[in-house]
This record gives C-alpha cells, sequence and structure tokens, in this order.
C-alpha cells in the first residue's frame, strides 16, 4: 500500500510541474504572438530604423569639350579634390600640427594654428581643393583631430578660357550660368540609389531580401561647337581691345553663317570658374553677349535695307535725294555733320556714310512713301517675323535676355518717330546674339539658322548625337536680296579703308564686309545721355561666300570719335584678321 | 528414379510439415520520446547551422563588393587626376608659355597682310 501511495504523489507532482510548464508555454506564446504579430510594425520598423541604410549614389557630370581643329579636347574636367577639417577639442599641439600641415599644403601656420584653437566648435575647414598626393600625406600624419572628406570639383584645364559660356556648378551640385546651368539636367545624370539592410559597417548585407540598389546613370559629355584657337585669340584680342577702346565691356561672336553655330563667343572682362566664390561682381558671371541688350545703333541698318529690298521698294542701286533731315512727330531725324548735308544719295551710301535720314527713307519707301502704318507694320513684321527680334534665340545658355520690340499700333506717344528710331537702330535693344543670327540669315542667303553651342552630346554608354543645324525660318530674305547685300557690305570696309582705317586693309582673296554703329545710351528715366554711346559692328569674313560672321558690342569705350568706328571696328578687324591670317578662312577660288 | 529414392523423396516433402518447430515474433524497435526531441533538436540545430553558413558566405560576398567598389572609385578617381594633368599640361597658355614656344619665330606675316 505505501508503494501504491508514493507513486499516486509523483505522478501528481509530474502533473503539477506539467501544468506550470505548460503555463509558462501559454505565457510565452501570448508574449510571442502579441510581439510577432501585434506589435509586428512597431518592431519592424525599430530595427530597420537601425539597420536600413538609404542613400544616394552621386552621377558623374559630364565634361565639356571643344573643338581644336577637329579634335575635341576636354574644357571642363571632374576631380576628386579634399577639404581639410579640424576638431579643435582633439588637437593636441596646435601649433605643431599647425606648422607640419603649413609644409605640406602651404599658407601660414598661424593661421591654421589660430583656426585650430577656436572654441565651442568641433569643426573648423582650414583648407579646399587639396590634392590627393597632398591629403595621403595628411593622413599619413596621423595627428588627432585632424580629417579629411573627399568632394567633386569642376576643374579648368584651360584656365579662364570661355568662362562666361561655360558657367560653374555651385556647392550644391547646380549648374549657374552658361551651358552649366541650360544643359543642367542633361549633365548632371541621375543619382543611383542604395537601400539595404546593412551590418554595423554600413556594408550592405547581400543576404538580405529587399535590398535595392540602381545604379547612377552619369550624365552627357557635351562637345561644343566652340573652336578652341579662334576662342582663346579672340579672348586675347577682347583683353587687349578692352585696354586700347578704354572700354566698359566687350563682347564678341564669331559665329558660322551657314549653320548657326558658334565658334567662339566671349566678353571681357571675365573671370576665373575655379574660384569663382571670389568674384565680387555678379554681373561677371553673365555672358553680356546673350544677357546683355542694347539699342545697336546702325548696325541695325543692314537689317532696314535688307527688309526693303526684300519688299521691293528699292533696288541695290536706287539713288534719292537725301534733304539731311526728317522731321517726324515733332522731331528732327538729322545726320552727322561729316556726311555732307543735301544731296543724291545711294543705298550704298546709306550704309557707307550710315545715314539715319537714309535709313528712315527706306522705312518711308515701305510705307509708299511716308512713315505711316503700312510702314509700321511692314518694318515690325520684319523685325519680330524675319529676323526674330524680341524673343529668345534659344542657344544653350542661361539667362538669355529679350526685348520686346515696340508694336507698332499708334499709341499716342510718337510711334512714328520711334519706327524712324528703329530703322537707325535706337528705341529697339537686342543681344549681341540675337543681332548674329538675324545678319547671319541676311548673308548666307536667306535662312534663319538657330544659334547652337553644341556639335555633340555624348551619353555616358557612348551613344553620340549629332546637332545637324536648325533651320528656323526660310526666306527671311531671298537669295537675291543676300547676295545683293554681301557687295553693300564689303563697299562699306572697302571705303573706310579709303577713309584711312589701314588696318581695314584686307587681302583680295578674301571678302570681307561689315557695318558700323554708334548707339546713344538710353538713360533709367528716359531720354538719351548726351556724352555716353556704344559701339557696335557687324562684318564677315569669307571667301567665295561669308564663312564667319562676327559681332562686336563695345560698351562705352572712351576713346574719341565716334565709338562703333573706333571702339566697334578695330575689335572687328583684329578678329577678321585673326581668322585670315591663321587660316581658318577658305579664300576664294578665283581672286 | 529408383523405387527407394522415390520414398526418400516423398518423406522429404513432409519433414517440414512433421517438424516441431516454435516461432518467436522480434519486437520492433521504437525510439522513446525523449530520443525524438533531441533528433529533432539536433536536426533543426544542423539545418540552421547550414542556413547560418550561406547567410554568412553570402554576405561576405557583401564585402567583396564593397571592397571592388571602393576599388573601382580609388581607380576612377586616379584616371580623372590624370585626365586633368594630361589636360593642364596640353593647355594653351601652357604650350604658350613654354620654351619651345618662345623661342619660335612668328612665320605668318600679320604687318603685311594688314597693311
Amino acid at each position: 500500500m505505501p508503494n501504491t501511495n508514493n507513486a499516486g504523489l509523483a505522478v501528481k507532482r509530474v502533473r503539477i510541474w506539467y501544468g506550470l510548464m505548460i503555463l509558462v508555454l501559454v505565457i510565452f506564446s501570448v508574449r510571442l504572438f502579441y510581439v510577432q504579430v501585434i506589435e509586428h510594425g512597431h518592431y519592424q520598423a525599430a530595427a530597420l530604423s537601425d539597420q536600413l541604410k538609404q542613400y544616394q549614389i552621386p552621377a558623374t557630370r559630364g565634361i565639356i569639350e571643344a573643338d581644336d581643329d577637329g579634335a575635341d579636347v576636354p574644357i571642363v574636367l571632374n576631380q576628386q579634390l579634399y577639404t581639410l577639417y579640424a576638431d579643435p577639442t582633439l588637437i593636441k599641439s596646435a601649433n605643431q600640427t599647425a606648422a607640419k600641415v603649413a609644409s605640406i599644403i602651404g599658407g601660414q601656420a598661424s593661421t591654421y594654428a589660430a583656426q585650430m584653437q577656436t572654441k565651442d566648435t568641433r569643426y573648423v575647414i582650414l583648407a579646399k581643393q587639396l590634392s590627393a598626393t597632398q591629403q595621403a600625406k595628411l593622413l599619413a600624419l596621423k595627428y588627432p583631430g585632424l580629417g579629411t572628406q573627399a568632394q567633386d570639383y569642376r576643374v579648368y584645364p584651360q584656365g579662364d578660357l570661355a568662362s562666361q559660356v561655360l558657367g560653374f556648378v555651385d556647392n550644391d551640385g547646380a549648374g549657374e550660368y552658361g551651358i552649366e546651368q541650360a544643359l543642367n539636367k542633361q549633365l548632371a545624370g541621375t543619382p543611383g540609389q542604395v537601400k539595404a539592410v546593412t551590418d554595423v559597417n554600413g556594408v550592405p548585407l547581400a543576404a538580405t531580401k529587399g535590398n535595392i540598389e540602381t545604379s547612377p546613370t552619369n550624365g552627357d559629355n557635351i562637345v561644343t561647337t566652340l573652336n578652341l584657337p579662334i576662342q582663346a585669340q579672340m579672348e586675347q584680342i577682347l583683353a587687349k581691345d578692352y585696354q586700347s577702346t578704354k572700354s566698359q565691356g566687350l563682347s564678341a561672336i564669331i559665329m558660322d553663317p551657314n549653320t548657326g553655330q558658334i565658334k567662339a563667343m566671349a566678353n571681357y572682362p571675365t573671370y576665373d570658374p575655379s574660384n569663382y566664390q571670389s568674384v565680387t561682381n555678379p554681373s561677371l558671371f553673365q555672358n553680356a553677349a546673350v544677357t546683355n541688350a542694347i539699342e545697336p545703333g546702325s548696325t541695325m541698318k543692314i537689317m532696314t535695307t535688307a527688309a526693303a529690298l526684300n519688299q521691293g521698294v528699292i533696288q541695290p542701286n536706287t539713288t534719292f535725294y537725301d534733304p539731311a533731315h526728317w522731321v517726324v512727330d515733332g522731331f528732327n531725324i538729322t545726320d552727322i555733320e561729316e556726311d555732307g548735308g543735301p544731296r543724291e544719295q545711294s543705298i550704298a551710301s546709306i550704309l557707307n556714310l550710315s545715314l539715319n535720314t537714309g535709313a528712315t527713307w527706306m522705312l518711308m519707301q515701305m510705307g509708299g512713301g511716308q512713315i505711316n502704318t503700312k510702314a509700321r507694320d511692314a518694318w515690325y513684321d520684319y523685325m519680330t517675323k524675319h529676323f526674330r527680334l524680341g524673343q529668345p534665340t534659344g542657344i544653350e545658355q542661361g539667362y538669355e535676355a529679350v526685348s520686346p520690340v515696340t508694336p507698332p499700333q499708334d499709341n499716342g506717344a510718337g510711334i512714328d518717330l520711334t519706327y524712324a528710331n528703329m530703322s537707325f537702330g535706337q528705341a529697339v535693344q537686342m543681344t549681341a546674339l540675337q543681332e548674329a543670327a538675324a545678319d547671319a540669315s541676311i548673308i548666307n542667303g536667306g535662312t534663319y539658322y538657330q544659334p547652337t553651342l553644341v556639335n555633340q552630346i555624348i551619353k555616358a554608354d557612348g551613344q553620340t548625337t549629332t546637332n545637324q543645324p536648325k533651320v528656323v525660318e526660310k526666306n527671311v530674305v531671298s537669295s537675291k536680296v543676300s547676295q545683293d547685300m554681301i557687295p553693300l557690305m564689303e563697299y562699306v570696309v572697302q571705303q573706310h579703308l579709303l577713309s584711312g582705317f589701314s588696318y581695314m586693309n584686307f587681302p583680295s582673296n578674301y571678302m570681307v564686309g561689315g557695318k558700323t554703329g554708334t548707339a546713344q545710351i538710353a538713360q533709367p528715366g528716359g531720354g538719351y545721355y548726351s556724352d555716353k554711346y556704344n559701339g557696335t559692328y557687324v562684318g564677315f569674313v569669307g571667301g567665295d561666300k561669308p564663312q564667319y560672321l562676327i559681332v562686336v558690342f563695345n560698351i562705352e569705350p572712351g576713346v574719341p570719335g565716334y565709338a562703333g568706328t573706333y571702339g566697334g571696328q578695330p575689335v572687328f578687324a583684329d578678329l577678321a584678321h585673326m581668322l585670315i591670317n591663321n587660316s581658318y578662312v577658305t579664300p576664294k577660288t578665283s581672286p | 528414379m529408383t523405387y527407394s529414392s522415390s520414398l526418400a523423396l516423398n518423406r522429404s516433402r513432409f519433414q517440414v510439415r512433421n517438424q516441431n518447430s516454435v516461432r518467436f515474433r522480434t519486437p520492433a524497435r521504437r525510439l522513446g520520446p525523449i530520443s525524438n526531441t533531441i533528433t529533432l533538436i539536433v536536426l533543426a540545430c544542423l539545418l540552421g547551422l547550414l542556413y547560418l553558413t550561406q547567410v554568412t558566405k553570402t554576405n561576405a560576398y557583401g564585402y567583396q563588393i564593397n571592397s571592388l567598389q571602393q576599388q573601382q572609385a580609388s581607380l576612377t578617381s586616379q584616371h580623372d587626376n590624370l585626365e586633368v594633368d594630361s589636360a593642364r599640361l596640353q593647355s594653351l597658355s601652357r604650350v604658350q608659355g613654354s620654351a619651345v614656344a618662345k623661342n619660335l619665330v612668328p612665320v605668318a606675316p600679320s604687318g603685311t597682310v594688314q597693311n
């Protein structure tokens, strides 16, 4: 019997323990269910916030190249440079550390030492844009409190060449001004993305499901239409002529009138894009040839003449009696004294002597002999639809200026006078580029090509797209009018040579034509300054046909004489000689 | 077949029937609950170990990938540096300022052409 009692007790104990274990298991199961199922989202988020890393892989920005007599040469590249920083709380001996740093990267050791002793901060930048070699030497020091950070920079192997055309990339990686701004999206590419569970070192765990890694698509490389040697020589000429003409600002464009391609475009003064942060005058960032619209003065007479010829209201050999002044809306329109007073004049003389009365007379011919609605409508149509003034050219540049053309409707504010002024380049504004594009269409047979700076776009995978000349407008003027305009402009150059401008002497196996412009500068409150002028020049150089169109805008040249003749013309001559002397122009096949 | 051999054969046919034999049934071997549990735990551990081995091995590739990516970035950086150096050495200003260029004699008769 005692055996039976003991066995029963043992069974009872086992059952109690069994019951307790079951109870514990039930509690665990309930808790596990609560944690794993009910609070699943909360704990998953908490775990992922610690383990899941998400960051962008930056795309490499496309480089920019220029043409160097058939070869593409980089003018903007990328380079990884380093920023040196210090944590003052960890620097042990500031003087000793600073001396060693200065021996590697240059600069004043005392300045570095002072920076290293800055209080209340743990991050002081000591130097930027250090090379990889310098960075390696600095890290080899193993000084506590010194560190480097890698950063991508744009570098300019040709220095400040074409800086205002190129623009720069700011600290946020965005293109500013010039091509960098206009083509920012293409140059920047698309960054990649990593979203992955990582280990403690931040290395993605390959075995984890759901890791996302998309590779970046690097930016497109841009091959510009700029001709490197022409661009470089033009910039040298502008720097020289800026001084010699005592200019306030000089812009020039060399364009292929038969394609719209810009071969060179520059302004002076300029800036160094690798050190853009130190520029104190932000207007230097602007490519004034594209962003600065001014009244061009008498170079506008090229358009007026072409418009009148194309309408058939004048012929190249037409003569007329010039009274030397017209009264329009109660104001006198006169010529300069050197033009010789009332007499018979020709179309060629209008251009050569730059007769304002002649330009006004041509406008009158558009209206059947007087400035009226018909004349204004016709001239407005030519300015805005044929020559596309008052609208952007669409060139790949940031901040292209647009200055609307006054509509022809009578506004009660002397619209006839305004239109008369427009016929000789006042009361209408345009950029050097807009004038270049319009005048190119006059000398190339009558086709308005969209001016462009982009020759090729090379994608990251090597796929190359070559830009074809884009025809914006055909029959701007007839091919006959275009052929008539060329000798008229050549006549101007020949006459200026005969007038004593020896530098306008060009070899006979080249065709060179042009037109000066001297424009009064408008005052902000209305009216014009009586003593401030801009000088402009539009000309071409070629052999059997015009091969280069040159436009010069000289802002307030300080030399005596007419701004166009003494501020614009010499710059044109220098550029034209440069093109001829360097054999960029194919001479006439039969001189 | 002889008569005697025929009798012997007939006898041998009934030999098994007349044997006095006892047949014992062999009991089936079965594991007890503890053995079963241990076996299952060991199997689970083996599977877990196998899984861990594979996961660790796969994750090690992550380090290899990371290392190769760093190597690629370093080489790209070196390539960029060399490209920049090359472009700088060929820049117009550097060529123009070189000793060779300074010793060149201009051949373009620019004075004659202009005048």
